[in-house]
């Protein structure tokens, strides 16, 4: 069997040739389980059989489902595709039903990825269990699914029709265009009517690459919220970078553009780590491994693991580290396993490894979500948070979550939970699902939403996203809707979840607030001179002075903020006024935040004053007498429309300031401190390119990243 | 009396409201209304007057949050309005100067209710009428059918005397607004009571049966929870022409509160009990013992009905061992009856059996 010595012959792949790569079949476990299966068994599985077996957790267990499985399939390769070319994708999905027959739908899906050489088309489409990703330690979409090998064998199996697919790639003139068919016994594709043709979009302009997959199925389209709508709109909330189209089989259609033209972070394959590792694996890895010495197979196919480590590891195991790995025995290898646990010793000790590198997640980041986010839902406020990775059992994850609050949502319903896991959409078994049960265990009635009891899915205006970045996503079951119970996930997510919520809290506090401080600045600048002129005049008297009533009515230091968009200068303008409204004179600093993470940077402020620390910006104000004000004026440069619409002030001083929150010098140390962290760590503030990679980065402690905001602290 | 009907005495103590939150300015504090607290908490009994009166809780409304503020204000535009009528002689219902605010920009009333209430609190505070102030109700009085006679001023200034029998259709005599000395006069009657009647069906019921003729009383309809008007001419009839004044009602807990407005004095028009309440009406029915004597078709208490009963409890016009009696048995037996309740025994039974034995108690038939 060439294809699974193929699979077996290296423990990871880097990267395939570039456009082999992008084309994925199978991966993750059920890849596993298929493999060990049919290298068991001698006799050749005419691979439909084991596709109408197993079916239902391959996508295609139900009509409704099957169409879903499809888009998800093709656009999950379009996308993964675009993101190793770095190229801004282009996604057109088309559904028509087909006439006079019932509950046949065609799919067309057009990309405009780097397309696929006239070469590997046959195995791409045609092969189950092909690909180069399989196994490869990093974050990617394809850890779902069986890959568009499926669809094409789904659309064969119940309408009897190839699928069409037509590819070009850049450095050819002309697309190639041919019929794909199955020959199931033999796990190969049947070409035919291979044909190269000169492929133009819908305007006649040359397409200069890409794919388009043209199939029909026996499918039933569905609204709703498990449809595929809600799919590519959940896909282009995770995908802020890609353009979607589709057109719906009512000929109704639907456009999520694309809101910024950052691609995501290139990701790095990684290897193993020895904290996620089993026996099964391990021992594969050992027989087909070419080193000669224990210590050099330890260096070379883990991270995490040093030279110092390496021998320690041996010693703990009782191997010797002269061994070599391809020979060990089985009692040895179970030894290294206990070791690498942490159940053996050495010297008494645990033996220390680092932690994985991180490099190999790519998050959405918080201002992608936030604009993914506002482009679907429409709403007045949007908080979103990006966790620093984490690791959970030699695994580096990492958590981001998004709430969107407001008008425009339903108010008397459940909030509307959006899962995902790799960028990509989770639509099925919400219930049984690690994320909502990280929501439901949040008592949301403390910051503002309804829930009954304290727990479950609260009620309110709300959306919550989730979203978790993982070289290795564990689920529930094979069906892959579901991630798996995990405490340090878990948690994770709990504490990302309290942080909205606190977000959402103050949130809702200061608009009331300013709801009562506007109601007292109508209440001085309107009714009260009103007030005054009335009175004066039925009584036939000159109208009062009125400073002492307006001090007396405010008693109080206000701070108005105003963050507003300048179309001319592409900035936001911020503007801060600052009224003491006391019977004393005051002297305050004042402080704001400003995205500087974001890349925005501070323009305009004549005030001067001193930057704090990253994204908080101090002013030292003059001595305001009572009934005085005074005004900071700043504009950020770098952010687009809708990045910044509120910007936070704080103060230093005694009295309360309404508008404003009294600056926290323990929050600020924290900030501080975590800056230290990360700087030590590697990770550059406020940049975000990727780190090389580096076995030696500090550790990052397991379920512990000490992550703070300025609105943080732990519940 | 508070009936002042001096336009120049009203002026005055409509600038003393204006000139408080003037004065307050000039110190430099927020402006403020002083009037008295207006809940049965701050009603105690006027041994002189024999009706219940507000006592000395005073509550200052004053402009440190918008909403009062705006009140503020638009109590000063009224007073302005007022002052505009006086002095063109015309007047307004409530209802016009609603509408009127409109155009008062930040002192536009927000509801009908803003306006009724603030005409009441300046009518509290200054101790005026709003007959002073020209304002009417939206409400038209009610109903009167029986020998008597008066005079009535209509809009050309004449007098028009009318007999309330035989000058009146079926629907009898309509009690206006006004029912003041410059607009009505009493002459004469020849009847030996007034019977006060919470609905119109009962009304129509009596008259049909002719109860007047054969009772020689005189019969006034409600209207459910009687206007300002109604009461006036009930007080102005008893205390003039000295008749006894009996009031039949459906037994439930609302109308005990009709009967206590009549008799001793509303609690939102507290301030002018004097000149409202008739202290020597009598309490007809329906009782809570006449729904067991009769054995009436009755309801179940709602909640509300429980509420507003345990209320009357501690209402200090209710405060007397009768009244304590009727509450507590209407709690008790947890039941309510209508007046049409009566027609369970046929059409002429309340005329026939009912009421003369009632009115046989209180030594009237």
């Amino acid at each position: 069997m060439p294809l699974l010595n193929n699979l077996m012959q290296k423990e990871y792949f880097v990267q395939g040739p570039l456009s082999l790569g992008l084309w994925r079949t199978l991966n993750g476990e059920i890849t596993m389980a298929i493999a060990e299966k049919m290298a068991s068994n001698q006799k050749q599985i005419a691979i439909s059989e084991f596709f109408e077996k197993n079916k239902h957790f391959l996508g295609f267990d139900s009509m409704p489902r099957s169409i879903i499985t499809a888009v998800k399939e093709s656009v999950d390769n379009s996308l993964d595709a675009c993101e190793e070319a770095r190229i801004l994708p282009d996604i057109k999905i088309r559904l028509t039903k087909i006439e006079d027959k019932k509950d046949v739908i065609e799919l067309m899906a057009e990309d405009n990825g780097p397309g696929i050489p006239e070469a590997a088309i046959g195995k791409v489409f045609g092969q189950l269990l092909f690909g180069s990703r399989f196994h490869a330690i990093r974050q990617s979409r394809g850890q779902q699914g069986i890959g568009i090998t499926g669809v094409v064998m789904y659309s064969q199996l119940t309408t009897g029709k190839p699928t069409i697919v037509v590819s070009k790639i850049a450095n050819e003139t002309s697309a190639v265009s041919v019929k794909i068919g199955l020959d199931t016994r033999k796990n190969k594709a049947i070409k035919s009517e291979q044909d190269r043709i000169i492929w133009e979009d819908d305007d006649g302009v040359l397409k200069e690459h890409g794919v388009k997959v043209t199939c029909r199925m026996k499918a039933k389209y569905q609204r709703g919220k498990q449809s595929v709508y809600q799919y590519l709109r959940m896909t282009s909330i995770v995908n802020p970078h890609a353009a979607i189209t589709f057109t719906d089989p009512d000929g109704e259609v639907h456009h999520w553009p694309r809101v910024t033209e950052r691609l995501p972070t290139k990701v790095d394959a990684i290897k193993p780590h020895p904290h996620g590792i089993e026996l099964g694996q391990l021992q594969r890895m050992l027989r087909e491994s070419k080193e000669s010495r224990m210590t050099v197979f330890l260096r070379a196919n883990f991270s995490g693991v040093s030279m110092r480590a390496a021998k320690q590891l041996c010693e703990a195991a009782e191997v010797s580290e002269k061994a070599k790995p391809s020979t060990l025995k089985p009692d040895p290898i179970r030894n290294l396993i206990e070791a690498f646990q942490g159940e053996r010793l050495c010297e008494g000790r645990i033996v220390k490894l680092l932690a994985p590198p991180i490099n190999c997640l790519s998050p959405i980041e918080e201002m992608l979500i936030k604009k993914g986010l506002s482009k679907t839902i429409d709403s007045k406020f949007i908080s979103t948070m990006t966790r620093a990775p984490s690791v959970s059992h030699g695994n580096p994850f990492q958590i981001e979550v998004g709430l969107i609050f407001g008008e425009g949502m339903v108010g008397d319903s459940h909030v509307e939970i959006l899962r995902f896991a790799n960028r990509v959409p989770l639509m099925y078994q919400q219930g049984g699902c690690l994320l909502t049960k990280a929501i439901e265990k949040v008592d949301w009635r403390q910051y503002g939403l309804e829930q009954a009891g304290g727990k479950g899915v609260p009620k309110g205006p709300a959306a919550i996203l989730v979203h978790l970045a993982s070289t290795n996503v564990q689920f529930t079951s094979e069906a892959k809707e579901a991630l798996a119970d995990n405490e340090i996930v878990f948690e994770e997510t709990r504490k990302a979840m309290l942080e909205m919520g606190r977000g959402l809290r103050k949130h809702l506090e200061k608009k009331k607030k300013m709801a009562k401080t506007r109601e007292k600045f109508e209440l001085i600048n309107d009714i009260l001179p009103a007030i005054a002129a009335k009175s004066a005049a039925i009584l036939g008297r000159p109208v009062p002075d009125l400073s002492g009533s307006i001090t007396k009515i405010m008693n109080a230091i206000i701070a108005e903020e105003e963050s507003v968009w300048n179309k001319e200068t592409k900035q936001v303008d911020v503007k801060i006024i600052f009224y003491n409204y006391s019977s004393r004179a005051r002297q305050y600093t004042l402080l704001t935040n400003w995205p500087e993470k974001s890349g925005a940077v501070m323009v305009g402020n004549e005030r001067g004053g001193r930057k704090e620390t990253t994204g908080i910006w101090a002013w030292k104000m003059e001595t305001l007498n009572p009934g005085e004000n005074a005004m900071i004026e700043y504009s950020l440069d770098g952010l687009e429309k809708g990045d910044w619409t509120e910007t936070d002030v704080f103060f230093r001083g005694n009295q309360e300031v309404i508008g404003a929150t009294k600056m926290d010098e323990k929050m600020l140390e924290e900030i501080r401190n975590q800056e230290e962290i990360s700087r030590a760590a590697g990770i550059e503030i406020p940049d975000d390119d990727i780190i090389d990679e580096d076995e030696d980065t500090a550790p990052v402690a397991e379920g512990d990243n000490r992550q703070t905001t300025l609105f943080g602290g732990e519940a | 009396m508070a009936r002042v009907n001096d336009p120049e005495l009203t002026k005055r103590e409509l600038h003393g409201v204006v000139a408080e939150m003037y004065d307050r300015m000039v110190k430099g504090e927020a402006p403020t209304m002083t009037l008295p607290v207006r809940t049965k908490n701050n009603i105690g009994f006027d041994k002189k007057l024999g009706v219940y009166k507000y006592g000395k809780k005073r509550s200052v409304r004053d402009a440190s949050s918008l909403g009062s503020a705006k009140n503020l204000l638009r109590a000063l535009h009224v007073v302005e309005f007022i002052e505009e009528m006086i002095k063109s002689g015309k007047s307004s219902t409530l209802r016009e100067m609603y509408y009127i605010s409109e155009g008062w920009g930040y002192g536009k009333f927000g509801s009908q209710n803003d306006s009724n209430n603030l005409a009441e609190d300046l009518e509290v505070i200054t101790t005026c009428l709003r007959e002073d102030f020209k304002l009417r109700p939206e409400e038209d009085g009610a109903r009167m059918i029986g020998n008597l006679t008066l005079q009535e001023k209509n809009r050309k200034g004449e007098w028009m005397r009318i007999n309330a029998r035989d000058d009146v259709g079926d629907s009898g005599y309509g009690v206006p607004y006004n029912v003041e000395i410059e607009k009505i006069e009493l002459l004469e009657h020849d009847v030996d009571f007034i019977m006060a009647i919470e609905t119109g069906g009962m009304f129509d019921r009596l008259i049909e049966n002719g109860f007047d003729e054969d009772y020689r009383c005189a019969l006034l309809h409600l209207k459910g929870q009687p206007a300002r008007s109604t009461r006036r001419i009930l007080k102005r009839m008893n205390e003039e022409w000295g008749l006894p004044v009996v009031v039949f009602l459906d037994g439930d807990p609302w109308s005990f509160r009709i009967f206590a407005s009549i008799a001793y004095g509303a609690i939102k028009t507290a301030h002018i009990s004097e000149y409202l309440a008739t202290p020597s009406a009598s309490y007809l029915g329906i009782t809570a013992d006449d729904i067991l004597a009769y054995d009436l078709p009755a309801d179940e208490l709602s909640k509300k009905d429980v509420e507003a009963l345990n209320a009357e409890l501690s209402d200090p016009r209710f405060a007397d061992g009768w009244w304590q009696d009727q509450i507590n048995m209407m709690l008790e037996i947890n039941m309510k009856a209508e007046q049409q309740s009566l027609a369970k025994y046929g059409l002429d039974f309340v005329t026939d059996t009912y009421l003369p034995e009632k009115l046989g108690e209180l030594g009237l038939a």
